[in-house]
């Protein structure tokens, strides 16, 4: 899930609105962010699921043993936030904290069983994942829903920020209509395999 | 690739002009950051 994530961001930046929409965005994509590199240098790898066609939508099996695991993606978060706490005070450094951890949350729902509850995956627990990346279409419909609810929240809160001064009205708009189209393209790019 | 478009596109363009919109804003101790 990518366009999910950025999604419930924008959501949140309605009801959190004293928090930058950059930051919650950099923030619900945190575990990913660092997955990057991890992956880049091995640490972390991707796998096609068995049965699954190779590059498809939610064809993967995704070992990120630290960012994704369950005390890893904490501690992420809680790093994230305080981070932010610094600049943004208390409250929006726990809001972005949480967004990076609801990263992990909706992960939870999609992953088929790969994401471990300690880093590295020691102790041998139980791995985590609900699987709904079996069912392509309802994950799809899921990062769809996310997204338009989030827009559609996010555009009407930044549409009433100023009632009566069109000028803020007309950049309230062309930040709602990009940031859906922003989200939809993400989302229809994943659905092709890109 | 729809990650790193994603990104860009809705952390740093629409990031930056909804920073240009006049949402409530608070650091620590209320003032701005």
């Amino acid at each position: 899930m990518i366009a999910g994530h950025f999604g419930l961001a924008a959501a949140v930046k309605a009801r959190a609105p004293t928090t930058p929409l950059w930051a919650l965005m950099l923030a619900t994509q945190w575990l990913d962010i660092v997955f990057v590199p991890l992956v880049s240098s091995g640490v972390e790898r991707l796998e096609t699921a068995p049965g699954a066609k190779p590059g498809a939508y939610a064809s993967l099996i995704i070992h990120a043993d630290y960012t994704h695991s369950l005390v890893g993606a904490l501690s992420l978060s809680l790093l994230l936030g305080g981070l932010f706490a610094v600049w943004y005070g208390r409250q929006s450094g726990f809001v972005l904290g949480a967004v990076a951890f609801s990263h992990w949350l909706l992960d939870v729902l999609l992953h088929r069983g790969d994401m471990p509850i300690l880093p590295g995956g020691v102790g041998g627990l139980p791995r985590l994942g609900l699987g709904l990346w079996e069912y392509p279409a309802l994950s799809a419909a899921l990062e769809l829903a996310l997204v338009a609810v989030g827009a559609v929240m996010y555009w009407r809160a930044a549409a009433h920020l100023a009632p009566g001064d069109d000028t803020v009205r007309r950049r309230a708009n062309l930040c709602g209509a990009l940031l859906l189209v922003g989200c939809l393209l993400t989302l229809g790019l994943s659905l092709v395999g890109m | 690739m729809s990650f790193m478009i994603g990104l860009v596109l809705l952390a740093g363009v629409v990031g930056f002009l909804d920073s240009r919109l006049p949402w409530p804003r608070a650091g620590r101790d209320g003032r701005h950051p």
